[in-house]
């Protein structure tokens, strides 16, 4: 052990140079040292390696089953296997996100080692935004095992390309939000467990319950309301039936889905299926699966049908709007939800921000800071 | 490590002898007064903090100088682990002023943090990463560039005797080491004042030496330490001054000197114990402050002057004498004094 080593100011052009802490390349490069830091805890642990393999082995099995018990029809199956994998992987990665990221900050308080690198020059941004990043990139390895699916569904023929490109970065940023409110929530609730659970419940909450909610406020908004009822004429000469519209009115209960539509807007699913442009196929109707769920969402809005003659051509066919009408007259929602799910992401970063930055005035009761 | 060693090193200060007895803080001395803001050093102005209805620090007013080692001493629930996380800028004072090398740790936590080295009680490593890697990542989140990071961890890894751990994961370090790898963070980015809790806790005797002579060389190249731990006779070998805080205060003014003027045990040794004990009778020393251990007498005595004059006094009634010393250090004596008036 030598004296030199230890000495405080043995030589001041040794000693490192203050970070330039305005440069905004020196805190990026503080914020890839927080980021390198995450991974490299990360890479050693067991546990992301056995998840990696169950999500593997999972989707690969679905998709495996579902080819081949599709096989029999005969169309390009491309398309439909990407959707289910898209679908599949952002099923897992919701699920396994919020434990990878639930405990990020709590976590570290409890091993005592979020004080070690608090009093460094990394500013508290840095940590949180950094730790984020980390979660954000280590699940996306989940997405990049399920890649060797998305290329045999491209190989398969039927795949369109503007899906793939729409549908990754959706993926991708919502596994993003899922990691940033993992991460936030764990620097703002104390307790490792608590947070990871509020997390999933977050999950839960954009994928089941923007359903329920829909479900329910759609009941709850139904309305009474007078209808004109019509009737049919038969002419027994040419056989032909008239429309006719009577005096007569009847009541009937209505579901008003489009009072309520919106509550979708924010599930995961319907932002990824809304975000794709749909391909009509010769009847009209979109040739995908992305696109079958876009049209059932987007015909939501509509308001409740009256019905009339004016619905029937003279042989008595029904000449309603087709799929494709409807679709194009009613609004996109998908950034919407994506900018609820961006702002909440936002919202438990900054809230995380505040609780990691030190000196800390005010302390959560029975917290630990080293 | 020996004196050779530290002769062969050109250039390199005498270490400050341990022996010289500690100095007090005493925030009633008038001549010391409130330490000025801008000294360098630690500098705590009557910092108080308090955690609910809990006053963990009540008033705390100090200054660690430069070129020492400063002891924190105090019971449990005193307030020094509270009192060092504010030194650390970890946690905000509800009052009073904090300087680390003339930084403000609430004005501006990184240049304290530039400043300052810091050794927790409950160390948390990354247990997964090397004491290489965590040595680096520090060096870095200090803003060191990544290769005098590697040059820095490289160094500061054989001087902490952990070459053979330095690429397993840090989890497989014993208790010592794990406190080794410790010091070696807090040196990292070559601080200027180094907070140290416990820092002997867990050591072997060779680590204790080199932690002591570290700290030594540190405080002798213009460092400050404070260094906090309930192994007093330890800090009686290292530090050079003693704050003795309780109940959130830093104790001074009477009770300190109440406390120094305690008596104190002489530990005497003599080649003849029949002698030794006769003749302690004999030169006047009061029975009640005699106590005979086997072949070890101790005696109690309230000053300085009456050791020497005990001594002489044996001497020249011809009791061989081998032994002749304090049984327990002045920080020891002052702390157990204290905690003995407290009851």
């Amino acid at each position: 052990m030598s004296r030199t080593d230890t000495a405080p100011m043995a030589d001041e052009a040794s000693r490192p140079a203050p970070p330039d802490a305005s440069g905004a390349l020196g805190w990026l490069r503080l914020l890839g040292v927080v980021v390198g830091l995450e991974l490299a805890q990360r890479v050693r642990s067991v546990a992301w390696y056995v998840l990696l393999g169950v999500v593997a082995i999972v989707v690969g099995g679905v998709i495996t089953v579902l080819f081949l018990s599709l096989q029999g029809y005969q169309r390009d199956l491309g398309g439909a296997i990407f959707a289910m994998t898209i679908f599949l992987v952002m099923l897992v990665t919701s699920l396994v996100t919020p434990a990878l990221s639930g405990n990020a900050i709590n976590g570290d308080r409890d091993g005592g080692t979020l004080a070690s690198t608090q009093v460094t020059q990394v500013t508290a941004s840095q940590l949180v935004l950094g730790k984020v990043l980390g979660s954000w990139i280590a699940s996306l390895g989940f997405l990049a095992v399920c890649t060797p699916f998305m290329l045999a569904s491209a190989m398969l023929g039927g795949l369109r390309w503007e899906a793939v490109l729409v549908a990754i970065p959706i993926v991708v940023l919502e596994i993003g939000v899922i990691s940033a409110i993992g991460v936030g929530l764990s620097g703002l609730i104390r307790r490792p467990v608590l947070s990871t659970v509020v997390s999933y419940l977050f999950v839960a909450l954009f994928s089941v319950g923007t359903l329920i909610g829909f479900g329910v406020a759609t009941i709850a908004f139904q309305t009474e309301e007078e209808r004109q009822e019509i009737s049919w004429d038969y002419d027994e000469q040419t056989g032909n039936a008239t429309c006719v519209e009577t005096d007569r009115t009847y009541t009937t209960v209505v579901a008003r889905p489009d009072r309520v539509w919106w509550m979708l807007a924010a599930n995961p699913y319907v932002i990824l299926a809304d975000a794709i442009p749909p391909h009509f196929g010769g009847d009209s109707y979109p040739d995908d699966v992305f696109g079958q769920i876009g049209l059932g969402v987007r015909g939501l809005q509509e308001p409740p049908h009256v019905e009339s003659c004016a619905d029937y051509d003279p042989m008595g066919g029904y000449q309603g709007d087709s799929p494709r009408e409807i679709y194009e007259r009613t609004v996109p929602s998908w950034f919407v939800g994506l900018g609820i799910h961006v702002a909440l992401a936002a919202a438990a970063v900054w809230g995380a921000i505040a609780a990691v930055r030190a000196p800390a005035r005010r302390l959560a009761p029975g917290s630990r800071i080293a | 490590m020996t004196s050779g060693d530290r002769a062969a090193e050109p250039g390199a200060p005498e270490p400050i002898p341990a022996s010289a007895p500690p100095v007090f803080a005493d925030p009633l001395d008038g001549a010391a007064g409130r330490p000025p803001l801008d000294a360098d050093g630690i500098v705590v102005d009557e910092v108080a903090r308090s955690f609910g209805s809990v006053q963990a620090v009540r008033q705390m007013t100090f200054h660690a100088r430069p070129g020492r080692v400063t002891a924190l001493i105090g019971p449990n629930g005193a307030g020094k682990t509270t009192l060092l996380l504010m030194l650390a800028s970890l946690l905000a004072p509800d009052a009073g002023q904090i300087r680390i090398a003339g930084a403000d740790p609430m004005r501006d936590p990184r240049a304290v943090r530039r400043a300052m080295g810091w050794m927790p009680d409950v160390l948390g490593t990354w247990r997964t990463l090397s004491p290489r890697q965590i040595l680096t990542t520090v060096g870095r989140l200090h803003g060191m560039p990544t290769a005098a990071a590697r040059a820095r961890a490289d160094e500061l890894i054989v001087q902490a005797r952990l070459e053979e751990l330095a690429r397993r994961p840090s989890r497989v370090l014993s208790r010592g080491q794990q406190q080794r790898l410790g010091l070696a963070r807090a040196l990292v980015h070559r601080p200027r004042v180094l907070l140290l809790d416990e820092p002997a806790a867990g050591l072997d005797p060779t680590s204790r030496l080199e932690l002591r002579e570290l700290l030594r060389g540190f405080a002798a190249a213009g460092g400050t330490v404070l260094i906090s731990s309930h192994d007093l006779s330890e800090l009686d070998e290292i530090a050079e001054d003693a704050v003795f805080v309780d109940r959130g205060e830093v104790v001074g003014g009477e009770r300190l000197v109440l406390a120094r003027q305690a008596a104190r045990e002489w530990r005497i040794r003599a080649l003849d114990p029949q002698a030794l004990s006769y003749q302690l009778a004999h030169i006047g020393v009061a029975f009640d402050r005699v106590r005979i251990d086997g072949d070890v007498a101790h005696v109690a005595l309230d000053r300085e002057e009456d050791a020497a004059d005990v001594l002489a006094r044996l001497v020249r009634a011809g009791v061989p004498i081998t032994h002749f010393a304090p049984a327990v250090g002045d920080i020891e004596r002052t702390y157990l004094s204290l905690a003995g008036g407290r009851r």
